[in-house]
């Protein structure tokens, strides 16, 4: 139990990036220690949590408010029918269906996180206490969701009936509960999946799995989420997808734990819980137990020989002609972009929380647009909008989705970060500095070109805007996304974090990335607000919003040279 | 030639002297050995000489090079093998070296031709295909070894350079030591192998807390300290003493 307890702690500590795991972890440079001790760089720490918190405020916020709007509106809309016990269902099964989605991705890309487990399959460890453990720190975060799903449903009920004390526990006992036998299953599958198919256990592999399932799950989501908003007033729709007898009610009945869970909520009494949370716990703690009793041993052993890589060796002449093909002479500046780009995109763990958001986030609008382009087209509205469009709403759409796009990335912002290990060599090049810091720079320029061709290509699609309104929204958001990225490097360049054993460190949990977010966010809607309030035609949009960033841009890239490149030479790694 | 005057490095403005005060000279054609305990400031006194740190107080020069002064042509004078291969694990081994022999300005011939020659020597030619993250850590030992050496440097500089090693592999490292020696150029290497500092190197440098404390052959060393033991045994004692003298 100790061992469980204390490895349990190590993975939290590692997953979540508490401070005790940096505290404790060797990597953790001694200027570093050195460092935090003094006041500014305790204000740093604090600059830095301060972020994160805000970060995780605002990501809850959005989902908090997103599950509260659903849940009204169903509310309404099944209360006349006396059906307002079905809010709950849904709210249950919701959260089983989140946790099993953000679980099975979660699960999935923690299941062998780093040679770590290597040291830990090493030490006389109980195969069962570790699948435990990392059971466990799955868990918290799952709980976490699943209690901000219950609680949102719980809030409608709260305003709208003052239900007794009871109703609460229940409800926040069933947020606790309904993630664990849901986790279980999980990990029931991916244990003897990734015993039998070896090609997945493999990081590489685990992470495009876990891209595309992620990709899948947004959408669903996403059609889930629209389909429910825009078919709230039909009763007769609303009945058959949310009522007694759809599909959701059958499942909830026959998937135990969420008809335990809803019952044990709308009976809240000390009979009903008797009933009710007694099997619902019975069930929910069984099932992790049962898991790891009897897949315990497998899953250890299905950890052994993970990050297998296969190289062929060449033939003697083979090699010599591979040589000779090969090594070729190439531009020096060349060179050091394209080490940024393959440095940073051949990594999953960046790739997929970085550039792919150009892939992801279009693919996405397009799913939105296409499903609500019936409704934005039709009639009066399409008139409405189309007017609005052609009167350069367009071209602010077009330019800020292209900044978004163009900037969220998170290439430049944790471009010294991620190359934190191999500082100390690149400096030895003969390279001058703000050549490397330049490289950056044009690897992040070259996929917010992208970005923005991607926003215009969209909104071009479904729009049908005009060519030159098109094209002036573009330039406006290259402008835009290339001033945000060099801003991003500048800030990475003044305080990179350098100290980490885990690529997501540099890049999940860099408080650069966040930062510059919710700069972009905040830049989009500072410009959003000043060309409807101002009513700004085209012209003026593009000379205020487009040339302005562009001067800025050219005026910040003098620091590069200068200042920027001091900075970096003084870095010490 | 390599010319250390009055360096001196804390790290982070700690009080404690990684490298304190060194002065050195190190002249072409030498191999040059530089031991000491863990943590004694070799790897902080490579880090400074290659530009990668900067020291607070004193100057180096590469072949008469000011190296704070003129960093770019000061770097083109050495190559130098860090103390960590495990860098650029996303790379295929023969976009690494094109990558390094591209920012040295190495024309094609010469880098097939050196690729070839230190490849075949090390036996990794058929793997130069593959990703580093696939290779062992001696693999990636060798790889660093090799872009170390692109544009044929007049100064090697080298970080531990025999850790990992294979015994075939390090005695063609030694060899290559040797050959650049007669041919007039410069090794300068951290190691904690005795035998092979005593063997190989022309002199040795023994630094201790951040001072150097000896430089000279071993020979000197034996003279000085009144023995005639290995220099395994020197070595042990002169640490030793140091302790001693300030607790
Ligand atoms: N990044 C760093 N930040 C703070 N202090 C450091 C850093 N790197 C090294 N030091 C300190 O500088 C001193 C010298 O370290 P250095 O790495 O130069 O030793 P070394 O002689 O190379 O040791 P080893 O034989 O273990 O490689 C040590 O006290 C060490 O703690
Ligand atoms: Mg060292």
């Amino acid at each position: 139990m100790k061992v469980f307890l204390s490895l349990a702690r190590l993975y939290l500590q590692s997953f979540y990036n508490l401070p005790g795991a940096r505290r404790r972890s060797g990597a953790a440079s001694g200027a570093q220690r050195v460092a935090a001790s003094r006041p500014a760089a305790n204000f740093r720490t604090m600059l830095k949590a301060v972020g994160i918190g805000l970060l995780a405020v605002f990501v809850l916020a959005n989902f908090g408010f997103m599950f509260v709007s659903l849940n009204l509106v169903l509310y309404d809309s099944l209360a006349p029918l006396g059906l307002q016990g079905f809010v709950l269902l849904n709210a249950v099964i919701l959260a089983s269906v989140l946790t099993l989605l953000v679980g099975f991705m979660t699960a999935l890309s923690t299941y062998f996180m780093n040679d770590m487990e290597f040291q830990l399959l090493a030490l006389p460890i109980p195969p069962r206490a570790l699948l435990g453990a990392k059971f466990t720190a799955v868990y918290v975060a799952e709980a976490l969701l699943s209690l901000l799903v219950m609680a949102s449903a719980m809030l409608i009920f709260a305003i709208k009936r003052q239900p007794p004390a009871l109703f609460y526990v229940a409800g926040s006992l069933a947020g606790l509960l309904v993630p664990l036998p849901v986790l279980a299953l999980v990990y029931a599958a991916q244990i003897p999946l990734l015993s039998f198919a070896r090609f997945l256990r493999n990081k590489q592999a685990i992470l495009v799995v876990g891209g595309l399932v992620g990709i899948a799950f947004a959408i669903v989501f996403n059609l889930y989420y629209q389909g429910m908003m825009a078919n709230m007033s039909d009763s007769v729709w609303l009945l058959r997808n949310a009522g007694p007898d759809s599909v959701l009610a059958q499942f909830g009945r026959a998937w135990p734990p969420a008809y335990f869970a809803w019952q044990a909520m709308v009976a809240p009494g000390l009979v009903g819980f008797g009933r009710n949370l007694l099997p619902l716990a019975a069930i929910c703690l069984g099932a992790p137990l049962l898991l790891i009793v009897l897949l315990g041993g497998r899953y250890a052993q299905s950890l052994v020989g993970f990050n297998e890589q296969f190289i062929r060796k060449m033939t003697a002449p083979a090699s010599s002609g591979f040589l000779a093909d090969r090594l070729r002479t190439g531009n020096r500046f060349w060179s050091l972009v394209k080490r940024e780009i393959v440095g940073m995109n051949r990594e999953p763990m960046y790739f997929l929380n970085g550039p792919f958001i150009i892939v992801l986030l279009p693919v996405l609008m397009a799913v939105m647009l296409g499903v609500q382009r019936e409704a934005l087209l039709e009639g009066e509205s399409l008139q409405a909008l189309t007017g609005l469009l052609a009167n350069g709403a367009g071209t602010v759409v077009v330019a800020l989705a292209g900044a978004f796009l163009g900037s969220g990335t998170s290439i430049t912002c944790t471009a010294l970060s991620r190359d934190a290990k191999l500082l100390p060599y690149l400096k030895s090049l003969p390279v001058p500095a703000h050549h490397w810091l330049l490289a950056k720079l044009v690897h992040g320029l070259i996929f917010a070109v992208f970005g923005v061709a991607m926003a215009a290509l969209i909104f071009g699609f479904f729009f049908r805007l005009a060519p030159l309104d098109l094209a002036a929204g573009s330039l406006v958001g290259l402008a835009l996304s290339f001033l945000c990225n060099l801003l991003g490097l500048l800030l990475d360049t003044v305080n990179p974090r350098l100290s980490w054993d885990n690529p997501i460190a540099a890049m999940k949990q860099n408080p650069n990335a966040v930062i510059i977010m919710l700069g972009v966010m905040g830049l989009m809607g500072g410009i959003a607000y000043l060309s409807f309030r101002f009513r700004l035609t085209t012209g003026q949009f593009v000379l205020l919003c487009g040339g302005l960033p562009a001067a800025l841009f050219v005026v910040l890239l003098l620091a590069l040279p200068g200042w920027a490149a001091r900075r970096f030479t003084a870095l010490e790694v | 030639m390599l010319e250390f005057s009055g360096i001196s490095k804390s790290y982070a403005k700690s009080p404690v002297k990684a490298v304190d005060g060194l002065e050195l000279r190190v002249a072409d054609g030498e191999i040059f050995g530089f031991l000491g305990p863990n943590g004694a400031g070799k790897t902080t006194t490579i880090k400074l000489l290659t530009g990668v740190l900067r020291p607070d107080a004193g100057r180096m020069d590469i072949d008469g090079i000011d190296i704070a002064a003129e960093p770019l042509r000061a770097k083109r004078r050495f190559g130098y093998v860090s103390d960590n291969p495990e860098l650029f694990a996303r790379l295929k081994a023969y976009e690494y070296l094109n990558f390094v022999a591209d920012v040295f300005g190495v024309s094609s011939l010469d880098r097939q031709q050196r690729i070839d020659h230190y490849a075949g020597l090390f036996e990794i030619k058929d793997v130069l295909h593959g990703s580093i993250g696939s290779f062992s850590h001696g693999m990636k030992q060798k790889l660093l070894v090799i872009a170390s050496l692109l544009h044929d440097p007049a100064n090697w500089i080298l970080d531990e350079p025999m850790v990992g090693l294979d015994p075939k592999s390090a005695f063609a490292l030694k060899e290559i030591m040797r050959q650049r020696s007669r041919d007039g150029k410069l090794v300068f290497f951290s190691t904690h192998v005795m035998e092979v500092a005593e063997k190989l190197c022309d002199r040795i440098g023994i630094i201790n807390k951040g001072r150097l404390i000896f430089s000279g052959s071993v020979a000197e060393l034996r003279a000085a300290q009144g023995a005639d033991s290995s220099l395994e045994k020197l070595f042990l004692e002169l640490v030793d003493d140091e302790a001693e003298a300030q607790p």
